[in-house]
């Protein structure tokens, strides 16, 4: 079978990027979203000894490392506040967007056997992933709970603008897992490098420090590059010091965000087409 | 708008890597240089060659091909599992897969919870799923095994699980890759029972199997691929028996003919007239060359095809000392309907053979064609019987 001609140019198959009827089709699958992250849930926690507590476990540790580290050795300014609860907002986030990306990178690599026997849109896979984060990080917010109660602390009236933020790092977060996700498949090399990547973010974003650290110059470009700093700074002032978080550089992280999601969602779809003769 | 259960694939290409193993960056950074230098041309492998079919709804057709023909290719096109490279592919309706055994299935899940997600994979809501779980179990047999996961099943009852649940589940579409000869015999039957059933219901079914018979007994229609092409697409009869005849050349050219005895002529001809004829006298000669003096036993054979045969005849022989003998064997009535058969030959001692198993010729033979039965049953049955009937108000 070799010198064959192949298909007439005209013929070859392009599959039509169509944003409303791939989303239209998404929607219909939200139970199959459920499902994937309750089978998720329940394949992770089923048979460990504490179940649901592990999802406490690690941004608990992480921010008595950080109490340690940065307080003690670095002496990072707080402006007044208790250093655990300004790490734990700080991590809190992270650990969304770590959990969500290191999850859902692996997401399409996992699941291939399955996605070789039956049909549905493959983004329910990386997208479920991101949902089972969210799920986890929702129980760490227990943590958080305590520590306000423990500093006798309460969270500023301005806390209303959270869903906000968090809607821009959804879509960073969304945007770039599905990007990995697809990617993965092809070059499976980033799969492990990724759990270094997401080291170096931790360090490279204001989680244990504040957005003051970096010289204010360079915050717009920071910002474009990086969304989750300002989201994150965002936060933190408007949850711990009562103040609206700083809108120019939210609305840079919000325009980077949507390109990164936009750009993930398309790319995805492109390379999805080529899933199954890899596998 | 096409009706639910339609197929419409036009001008399929599909090629692969020919070596799908570079996936690494240093292999694509070597290929990149290769590339730039001129040298290395991307291997490709073409696995489906401008493929045309169009199914109707409630049809049931047949995929049949040696390995690598195209037909797992194929089905997981039609499955919207994998994409085509050209051209262009319609299902409309939601498809029930069967594709590799255990399809759909997820080891750490249990049973309940793998009928549960794959309803819902299928798109299926939830209410749809529990109602019909309990047909599900019933029919892959797995009663008090639903709560343990699926990886500690027999691969026969995985197999029962994936069938069920894509059979179950109402789909439009069934495709169902060679995945039957897991069953026991009783499974393989039902399955071809529920397979009919969801024919009567309107469903299309697409069926890939080795098994030539049980692809008679379920499809209407056939589709012959052969290294990537459609080779030939029409009633399930004349397909396979093109089929049956190409694979016939195949062994042909691989018959061993060089034993202690070799098959020097292998004849079928009519007793009276020249044509071989349903019901009337035939007679076989075979001249065996034998090197050394053997006694054994002489069988002969008829078959559709290298399956099994539809009869077998045997006789007693001597074998000279370098030399050679002629045999004949006549048949009474010929049991054959109209069709092309092959003559089958072999020469068997007690333990051990002289000549193997070998087609030795074919030859055709007129008469009627069989009664046609019910679909799916009339076609299993090769054998012609004479015989009258009387039909009367008592």
């Amino acid at each position: 079978m070799e010198a064959v001609e192949g298909p007439p140019a005209e013929l070859l198959f392009h599959r039509p990027v169509r944003p409303i009827v791939m989303l239209r089709e998404l929607w219909s699958r939200r139970e199959l979203i459920l499902v994937l992250v309750e089978r998720e849930l329940r394949a992770r926690y089923k048979q460990t000894r504490i179940g649901f507590a592990w999802a406490l476990v690690t941004p608990f540790v992480m921010m008595v490392v950080f109490t340690v580290f940065f307080k003690r050795v670095a002496d990072v300014k707080t402006f007044g506040i208790p250093y655990p609860l300004y790490s734990y907002v700080g991590l809190l986030a992270w650990t969304f967007f770590s959990g969500a990306l290191s999850k859902g990178a692996v997401s399409i690599t996992q699941n291939l056997t399955l996605l070789n026997k039956v049909y549905c849109p493959r983004e329910v896979f990386p997208i479920s992933s991101v949902a089972t984060a969210g799920v986890d990080t929702l129980i760490a917010t227990v943590i958080l709970g305590v520590l306000f109660v423990v500093y006798w602390f309460a969270p500023a009236a301005t806390s209303y603008w959270v869903p906000l933020l968090f809607l821009v790092q959804l879509a960073f977060t969304v945007g770039l897992t599905m990007f990995l996700a697809g990617l993965i498949v092809y070059v499976r090399d980033i799969r492990q490098v990724l759990p270094m990547l997401l080291q170096l973010g931790l360090f490279a974003t204001p989680v244990g420090y504040g957005l003051e650290v970096i010289p204010e110059s360079w915050w717009p470009v920071y910002s474009a590059l990086n969304p989750l700093a300002p989201i994150i700074d965002g936060y933190r002032r408007c949850v711990l010091f009562g103040l609206p978080p700083r809108l120019d550089l939210v609305a840079i992280a919000a325009v980077s965000s949507a390109v990164i999601l936009v750009a993930g969602y398309l790319s995805f779809k492109r390379m999805e087409t080529g899933f199954a003769d890899v596998a | 708008m096409l009706p639910d259960g339609t197929i419409v694939a036009a001008d399929l290409w599909k090629r692969f890597r020919a070596d799908p193993s570079r996936q690494s960056l240093r292999a694509r950074a070597s290929n990149v240089k290769r590339h730039m230098r001129g040298r290395g041309r991307r291997g490709w492998r073409w696995a489906l060659q401008d493929v045309d079919v169009r199914i109707e709804p409630g049809e049931s057709i047949g995929l049949v091909g040696i390995n690598g023909s195209g037909k797992s290719t194929l089905l997981k096109i039609l499955a919207r599992v994998m994409y085509p490279y050209a051209g262009n592919v319609d299902v409309v309706g939601r498809t029930g897969a069967l594709i590799e055994v255990r399809a759909g299935i997820h080891p750490e899940l249990t049973g309940r919870e793998n009928i549960h997600l794959y309803g819902t994979l299928l798109g299926l809501p939830r209410r749809m799923v529990a109602s019909r779980f309990d047909e599900i179990v019933e029919f892959a047999q797995l009663e008090d095994a639903v709560d343990r996961q699926v990886k500690f099943y027999s691969s026969g009852m995985q197999m029962r699980l994936g069938f069920g649940v894509a059979a179950f589940l109402e789909p439009d579409v069934l495709l169902v890759d060679e995945v039957l000869a897991v069953g026991d015999t009783g499974f393989q039957q039902r399955c071809i029972d529920r397979m009919r059933a969801m024919l009567s219901e309107g469903t299309t079914v697409v069926f890939v199997s080795h098994d030539l018979a049980s692809v008679e007994s379920i499809s209407e229609r056939a589709l012959w691929l052969h290294g990537g092409k459609v080779q030939e697409d029409g009633p399930v009869r004349d397909v396979l028996a093109a089929y049956r005849q190409a694979l016939e050349h195949v062994s042909e050219l691989t018959a061993d003919n060089d034993g202690i005895v070799q098959l020097v002529k292998a004849r079928v001809v009519a007793s009276e007239g020249d044509l071989l004829r349903t019901e009337e006298p035939a007679d076989v000669t075979l001249v065996l060359r034998s090197s050394q003096p053997a006694a054994g036993r002489v069988c002969i054979g008829c078959s559709e095809g290298p399956a099994s045969p539809i009869f077998l005849l045997r006789h007693d022989i001597h074998l000279p000392d370098d030399g050679e003998v002629e045999a004949h064997c006549h048949i009474e009535h010929l049991p054959l309907p109209r069709g092309r058969y092959f003559l089958w030959v072999g020469v068997f001692l007690a333990r051990g053979e002289l000549l193997g198993w070998q087609p030795a010729a074919h030859f055709d033979v007129a008469g009627p064609d069989l009664d046609m039965g019910p679909p799916g049953i009339g076609r299993l049955s090769p054998v012609h019987v004479a015989a009258s009937w009387q039909v009367g108000e008592r």
